[in-house]
């Protein structure tokens, strides 16, 4: 028997191929920035390589009836041009290119984590969490460049007497701080707990069948593995439209301030 | 003879071609269309379950949380003022915690009844 240990987080450890070098820092061990070529940077590489291979290669027909590969990417087209016409309105339209590289490189990574021996990209929170930060500024600095001080109106909810004000305004602002952070937390916590779970179900399929007769009960912990499978599938698609709604519903409020 | 009926009058045979293709071209268009509404009602509709919705209230809840109190230990460490900055924060964060939860729940309400009439809206909507 085996005593090698099942680790369900073994998956999400961060592998360095080469290194581009050491950046800052004052020459003692540990100190500045190493810039490193990760197994994360090559999955992130792989799936932009992966998602413009079928945007261009599905609609390089340009056939008016689409042909099965044209339809698939027509629909994600549309689908995402109907969420943010529906979330942020006609003029949330300047943003669907935005709104779309970040569904389809969420969607794709996601779908990648689900191959066996691949990397989930954002299964790390520095990682969606650079996402979320990316979507923040953008919404604070075009409400500012569109808005201009009116952009501030967000924070002080119309209707509100004097006296309370001064106690909702920083409550506000807090919540309008917190947004990249459940924005990033539900990404990384979502695709984290699922690959976990995965990982210890098939760990514990793997532990019975090493235990003898007990080996017929791996037929339990095995179908639930099955099952979870798919539910996980359903879960990186839906993760990634969440995001995407998300980022919609906050560039709304960038385009309209005051509601 | 041939020559006539290049020139003059429609090109029966073409035309059907065209009206054909089309066709086919308005089906693929519908086709996608409602293939996108029901995608779109089926992912608003996954994102309301119990297990979502948990999700969904707790991160808002606890990232406000946080949010407030890192405020606050930061203003405490700027001001020297420790630790009274961090308690009326994270207070704040709690409000503002309480206050994401219920927009949240708000949206959720609205999307239900949205959801479904904007995917009869998209059936509807002819072109754009």
């Amino acid at each position: 028997m085996s005593e090698k240990a099942i680790e369900p987080i073994h998956q999400f450890n961060i592998v360095k191929y080469f290194t581009f070098g050491n950046f800052g820092g004052n020459g003692s061990e540990g100190s500045g920035m190493e810039i490193a070529f990760t197994n994360s940077a090559l999955f992130m590489l792989l799936t932009l390589l992966a998602a413009s291979a079928f945007l261009i290669l599905s609609t390089r027909g340009r056939g008016l009836v689409p042909g099965r590969m044209q339809l698939m990417a027509e629909m994600v087209y549309e689908f995402v041009a109907n969420m943010v016409r529906s979330s942020a309105g006609t003029e949330g339209m300047r943003f669907f290119p935005f709104v779309f590289t970040l569904f389809m490189f969420i969607l794709v990574a996601n779908f990648f984590g689900m191959v066996p021996y691949f990397f989930t990209v954002t299964s790390h929170i520095i990682v969606t969490a650079a996402l979320a930060v990316l979507v923040f500024l953008v919404v604070v600095i075009y409400g500012f460049m569109r808005n201009g001080a009116k952009f501030l109106k967000l924070f002080v909810p119309p209707g509100i007497p004097w006296f309370i004000i001064w106690l909702v305004v920083p409550i506000e602002i807090i919540s309008f701080l917190s947004r990249p952070l459940s924005h990033s937390l539900r990404l990384w916590g979502n695709m984290l707990a699922g690959h976990i779970v995965l990982k210890v179900f098939g760990g514990m399929v793997v532990a019975l069948l090493g235990a003898g007769a007990w080996g017929v009960v791996a037929i339990l912990p095995f179908g639930m593995a099955v099952a979870l499978t798919g539910l996980e599938f359903l879960v990186a698609a839906l993760q990634a439209f969440v995001f995407a709604v998300l980022t919609c519903v906050y560039l709304n409020d960038a385009i309209h301030p005051g509601h | 003879m041939a020559n006539s009926s290049h020139s003059d009058g429609p090109d029966p045979e073409r035309e059907a071609r065209d009206r054909s293709r089309s066709l086919a071209e308005r089906i693929a268009g519908a086709r996608r269309e409602t293939m996108v509404a029901e995608a779109s009602a089926e992912f608003r509709q996954r994102e309301m379950t119990g297990m979502g919705r948990a999700f969904r209230f707790a991160a808002e809840f606890v990232a406000a949380i946080i949010v407030g109190a890192g405020i606050g230990y930061g203003i405490d460490l700027l001001l020297g003022t420790r630790p009274w900055a961090m308690i009326v924060l994270l207070l704040l964060g709690f409000a503002a915690g309480v206050l994401n939860v219920m927009r949240a729940a708000a949206e959720m309400n609205a999307d239900v009844s949205v959801g479904t009439a904007s995917s009869s809206q998209v059936l509807d909507d002819d072109d754009d």
